[in-house]
């Protein structure tokens, strides 16, 4: 199979971007030179640089990218499944630990194995996005285990963390976990096919990663003009969107939660969102989402649903059940379905959007249409 | 010791043509000289104050050329013989107070000289201060010889004194800053004490009384022109061509001549007195000869004003050809150089040739050139504090990305405008112009602007002209950052103290107007940062350009590094540890060399490697804190 | 004392902003109105400081006081303090018979330290102007300021070649060579500066190539 691979500089990824409009703020070429920062939301390429090739537009997840070659290096071929990528098993769980659960968005699974990985010495520090009560999260890294709760909770706003996972990688730090959007998990999987030798021993200190499920992520600076009135200057303590059939997105404040309609919200998502076609992080050693569970919101709030998908994240996994950091609950029937159904929505919607901006059934933009992958999900919609 | 204070009458000596008209101010007995540097004619101040203790002379820098011209005109008041020197845009400054001067009239000899830039050689525009004369109805010298440089200043005082008015001696760079014989006069030491005749007090009005006055003091003067030895004729009695010359013409013509083999064919007649014109000597010049070829810079002055003269004498004088550049046999702006005098020569005799070069190795040696001498470009000195401040600017304008930019003046700093500096300064007019241009951009948020704007002006300039733009800001509610960057120095012009700097011409100590006191006194918001701490100048811009509450003043203050090399006071030593340096390669791709631009730094293309140039980096240490890789070493000195 | 030859005799002193090339064509002149000659030097400096490429202009005569700029073609002797900076003079104002005495540090311009441009060998800048002058000299005036201590001593080390090369219209007399430091450098510095004018004396070498 061709790989479908360009290779680029900084001019490259720059004029991709501003043409694409893909860009998710991922933070994957932040960091690793001093051209390139991520500031107030975007990526600023402060100096032009001219090699013609460099890591910025190879890590980059909205570059052209070989999927087949992504899966093929970093799963068990028997695991993978092509709505959902690799699957080695689906579990429903929650944090044990009550003020673990108290400070998440819902089952606090991601605070707990994070913890979890830091304490059993499995990584030594982790990337986090950073909570506060102001919308804009930064790439936060914490090396203590009472730390992780703390930066828990759902920001609908995707943080430039793969910057710092960039920048702990040039230092001290031997074992690094990153919790990670499907966007920034590409960005990591796309650095562990290791393009530049001389980067390895950098990558090599990635020991984990946990995806977040992601329908969408919104623009910072769209999202606090569209609350500000809402708000009435009291702070934010946490953001939810439940289920789509709620349609609203639930904001928590000192005062109490106010729900807003989505179609207020959709202004603020970003256009790069469109072309994306993974909803449970894919690229993730496990990944985590909200449960979706047969007592409605009401019940699923509290749960989280898990896709174990490497060894290494089954290794996690299973040791989080023998120190019991997490209590697990049957997953209902026809959950892996349900996810499936919605994944595959996603996919659908993005590869019509690629087509669409393109202009071109056969311009996907960043990814190919010869990709093996690619035809059999369009196959299977044509089958439908 | 210097050799303008050298008591020796009848020694020759080399002298700068600016050393020449300060020896001719020494030789007339001058007390008192007031200038604000400017070139090309800095020289003239800075060398009088070398030897102004010496000789009891006063020798002042002003903050501006109007000032300096008022300090000159209060000792002349009193008695006291003065001179004021200027470069051509400071006339611009003076001009003001000038044309009132020639109405109250002046006491002692009061020499007015004004050097002016053809081809802007070390300025932002060229302009011909002769017009500036007959405007104002002052008589004007031009000296053609560096003899004349020292003569014509003694007939100026002298003339002044008898007149009361100013006398102006003009003079171009190729004269200033040029360099030839001249041989030394008396210096007197006879002293009055000053004294301000209050029943005569000095007023412009009524004009019909002051203006007729100056009209009678300036024909007396054309009488005068007329026995002076500074109009003078060389060359046969009846010349094909008659050439009307002044200034820097006179040495190129004559060179012209030599080279085209022309001296039996081509008389050159050279004017000195310039305005008014000796009209006694145009009428007998042009009576040599049918055709008139006139060479002069930067416009045609005396090519007009001859040609109104002859208007109202031409049934006297008969029928003339008239050449130069108004019919385009000379070009019509820049400056001369015995080439194209000898071009416009030559075009206009018949049989006559330019010379050739010999063309195979013109053209071989222009190829060589071409392949091989690389293009030097202008910029920031190595260590330069403006470098780092454009770099700080330059990442917080990305950061805000409102399409932000700067605005600016003249001074070092205007090569901002340049690859050294980032290419951050989009405008750049006169002194202070700057602020001044800010506060209009500044005003315009109202209409929609939401582009933010900064001003940069140095610490200089600050004193000779932006204080009343920032004053209008305060005062008017213009929103802009005002980025003042004091590196204690006058640089572009050689280093000359001023009010911030603690220092006089003279070497006394002074007391110190406070750059960032006086932004306070405007009740304006106001931080002092050192630029070389880039990082701290990037935050604070940024934070600064955020806020939409009127003016905002960042003083950027570190020592200029031509100063502090001067004074022995390098802050570090820089080295680069090769094995940490990336080079090329991603992650780096010669961040310092290529980025930063900073000519202390070098690439070595085999190695792949950065390093430091010692024989030109200058210690600021700035490249240290800006490589990704702490490749480059900085060692405190 | 000698008389002119080629009079006027045009000599182009030639380097970068900074490198001294004013106060070296200054004392050259100076001494030689000492030794009873007329002497015009023509300069440009002010923004031209700021890194760019000088020049001083010499014309040295026993007839008369000519002008600041050498007409094209005209040079009889190139004197360049940065080697690139020789041949761009040469380009100008060279003929077959120009003698050429060069300093052989090169000074990088902006642009070939940014990466756009690039510097030539010097051998190569050499054998150009071997080919186009009638004579050349050379040293590594910087290299001996260094050693010096400061290569700031580099114009003054020059001025020593120019003795050095004994060309009867360009004759530095020690003597008034060192009474003219006097008065042109500040206090204290004329000893080392005198040193400087030695090591360039002995110091220039005709290029054979």
């Amino acid at each position: 199979m061709a790989t479908f691979n360009k290779t680029g500089g900084q001019q490259q990824l720059k004029a991709a971007m501003q043409q694409s409009e893909l860009c998710t703020n991922c933070g994957a070429c932040v960091d690793l030179c001093p051209y390139n920062v991520a500031f107030n939301d975007r990526i600023v390429f402060l100096d032009p640089c001219d090699r013609d090739e460099g890591r910025c537009y190879a890590f980059c997840p909205r570059t052209p990218t070989d999927l087949s070659a992504l899966y093929d290096g970093l799963f068990d071929a028997a695991d993978l499944t092509p709505e959902l990528g690799a699957v080695k098993g689906l579990y429903v769980t929650r944090a044990a630990d009550p003020a673990i659960r108290d400070k998440a968005q819902h089952g606090g699974t991601v605070s707990a194995l994070m913890a979890l990985a830091l304490k059993e010495g499995m990584i030594d520090s982790a990337v986090l996005a950073e909570d506060s009560g102001e919308l804009e999260p930064r790439g936060t890294v914490v090396a203590d285990a009472d730390q992780v709760a703390s930066h828990a909770g759902s920001k609908f706003v995707v943080s430039p963390t793969v910057a710092a996972f960039n920048r702990l990688a040039k230092g001290e730090a031997q074992a690094i976990g990153v919790v990670a959007t499907p966007c920034q998990a590409m960005a990591l999987a796309k650095m562990r096919l290791k393009p530049y030798a001389a980067d390895a021993s950098h990558i090599d200190k990635l020991k984990l990663v946990v995806g977040l499920f992601c329908g969408w992520a919104l623009s910072l600076q769209k999202l606090a003009g569209i609350l500000e009135p809402h708000l009435k200057g009291s702070e934010i303590l946490k953001l939810d969107i439940p289920p789509s059939g709620h349609a609203c997105m639930e904001v928590t404040t000192e005062q109490g939660m106010i729900t807003i309609p989505l179609e207020e919200i959709n202004p603020a998502i970003r256009p790069a969102c469109s072309g994306c076609l993974d909803m449970t992080a894919e690229f993730a050693d496990l990944s985590v989402g909200s449960a979706r569970l047969d007592g409605g919101w009401e019940e699923s709030q509290g749960w989280n649903q898990v896709l174990v998908r490497t060894e290494a994240g089954q290794k996690l996994m299973d040791l989080a059940k023998d120190a019991g950091a997490l209590e697990f609950r049957e997953a209902p029937a026809g959950a892996m379905d349900k996810l499936k159904q919605a994944s595959m929505n996603k996919k659908r919607r993005a590869l019509e959007h690629l087509a669409a901006q393109s202009g071109s059934e056969d311009d996907l933009i960043y990814l190919d249409p010869s990709d093996p992958l690619v035809i059999k999900l369009k196959q299977s919609w044509a089958a439908q | 010791m210097s050799i303008l204070s050298i008591d020796d009458p009848g020694k020759q000596l080399l002298y700068m043509g600016n050393e020449a008209i300060a020896r001719g101010a020494i030789e007339s007995g001058v007390r008192v000289c007031a200038a604000y540097p400017g070139n090309p004619s800095s020289e003239i101040i800075a060398s009088l104050a070398k030897v102004g203790k010496e000789l009891g002379i006063y020798v002042e820098w002003s903050v501006n050329e109007k000032v300096a011209l008022e300090v000159a005109a209060g000792a002349s008041f009193a008695g006291i013989r003065s001179l004021c020197a200027m470069k051509h845009n400071g006339l611009n400054v003076a001009v003001d107070f000038l044309y009132n001067l020639n109405l109250t009239g002046t006491g002692a000899g009061m020499v007015v000289v004004v050097a002016d830039d053809p081809l802007a050689l070390s300025s932002s525009n060229e302009q011909d201060t002769r017009h500036y004369a007959r405007m104002g109805d002052l008589p004007l010298l031009e000296p053609g010889t560096f003899q004349e440089g020292k003569d014509m200043v003694k007939t100026a005082f002298e003339m002044s004194e008898e007149l009361g008015i100013p006398v102006m001696l003009r003079s171009v760079t190729r004269f200033s800053h040029a360099r030839g014989n001249v041989t030394l006069g008396d210096i007197p030491r006879g002293q009055n004490k000053p004294f301000f005749d209050v029943t005569k007090p000095r007023l412009p009005k009524p004009v019909e009384k002051t203006h007729k006055l100056l009209h009678e003091k300036l024909a007396t003067a054309g009488q005068k022109f007329e026995d002076l030895p500074f109009n003078l004729y060389q060359g046969p009695d009846k010349p094909e061509l008659l050439i009307l010359t002044c200034g820097t013409g006179w040495y190129y013509t004559k060179e012209a001549l030599h080279h085209l083999k022309a001296t039996d064919r081509v008389g050159i007649a050279k004017v000195g007195t310039s305005w008014p014109l000796p009209a006694k000597f145009i009428t007998e010049q042009l009576a040599k000869s049918q055709r008139v070829l006139f060479v002069e810079e930067i416009d045609p002055f005396l090519e007009s004003n001859v040609k109104t003269f002859y208007a109202q004498n031409a049934a006297e004088l008969g029928p003339k050809e008239f050449l130069g550049k108004v019919t385009g046999n000379v070009a019509d702006m820049g400056e001369n150089t015995p080439d194209n005098v000898m071009a416009a020569i030559a075009g206009c005799l018949d049989d006559c040739v330019v010379p050739a070069r010999d063309q195979e190795h013109a053209a071989q040696a222009a190829e060589a050139s071409k392949r091989l001498a690389t293009t030097r470009a202008l910029g920031l000195c190595a260590g330069c504090p403006h470098r780092a401040t454009y770099w700080a600017v330059k990442n917080a304008l990305a950061l805000d990305g409102r399409g932000g930019f700067v605005v600016g003046d003249i001074g070092c700093y205007a090569q901002g405008r340049g690859p050294s500096g980032f290419q951050q300064m989009k405008t750049m007019h006169a002194m202070g112009s700057g602020a001044g241009v800010a506060n209009g951009f500044g005003q315009l948020t109202r209409f929609g602007m939401d582009q933010p704007v900064l001003a940069v002006c140095g610490d200089s300039t600050f004193f000779h002209a932006a204080i009343p733009a920032l004053t209008n800001a305060r005062y008017n509610g213009s929103n802009l950052l005002m980025l003042v960057l004091d590196n204690s120095a006058t640089a572009m012009t050689g280093f000359q103290p001023h009010p911030g700097t603690g220092r006089t011409a003279m070497g006394d100590t002074a007391p110190v107007v406070d750059v960032t006191k006086v932004c306070q006194s405007l009740g304006a918001e106001v931080i002092v940062l050192d630029p070389f701490d880039v990082q701290k100048t990037t935050e604070t811009i940024y934070d600064l350009l955020q806020k939409q509450d009127g003016i905002k003043i960042l003083v950027l203050k570190q020592v200029c590094a031509m100063v502090r090399t001067r004074m022995g006071k390098r802050l570090y030593k820089v080295h680069v540890d090769e094995s940490k340096c990336l080079g090329e390669a991603c992650g780096c791709n010669k961040y310092c060399s290529r980025v930063f631009k900073c000519p202390g730094l070098t690439f070595d293309k085999t190695t792949g490697k950065a390093g430091i140039d010692e024989a030109i980096c200058n210690g600021c240490g700035v490249c240290a804190s800006l490589c990704p890789e702490s490749a480059i070493i900085k060692e405190a000195l | 004392m000698n008389a002119v030859a080629n009079d006027p005799f045009n000599v182009i002193i030639t380097g970068v902003g900074g490198q001294g090339n004013v106060l070296a064509s200054q004392i050259i002149g100076q001494v030689l109105v000492q030794a009873g000659k007329f002497v015009t030097i023509g300069e440009t400096y002010g923004v031209t400081q700021r890194g760019g490429s000088v020049m001083s202009h010499l014309r040295i005569s026993d007839l008369d006081q000519w002008s600041p700029l050498i007409p094209e073609g005209h040079a009889h002797l190139i004197v360049g303090l940065e080697p690139i900076e020789t041949l761009r003079v040469m380009a100008g104002y060279g003929n077959p018979d120009t003698l050429v005495l060069t300093n052989l540090r090169p000074i990088m311009p902006l642009d070939v330290i940014a990466g756009t441009a690039t510097y030539p060998e010097v051998s190569e800048v050499l054998a150009e102007l071997q080919r186009l002058s009638q004579k050349v000299w050379t040293l590594n005036a910087t290299e001996i300021a260094l050693d010096m201590g400061d290569p700031i001593f580099s114009n003054m080390i020059m001025i020593g070649a120019i003795a050095g090369l004994g060309l009867p219209s360009v004759d530095i007399d020690p003597a008034v060579f060192g009474s003219v430091l006097e008065v042109v450098l500040s206090r204290g510095k004329a000893a080392t500066n005198l040193e400087a004018f030695e090591k360039g004396r002995n110091a220039v070498e005709e290029l054979h190539q």
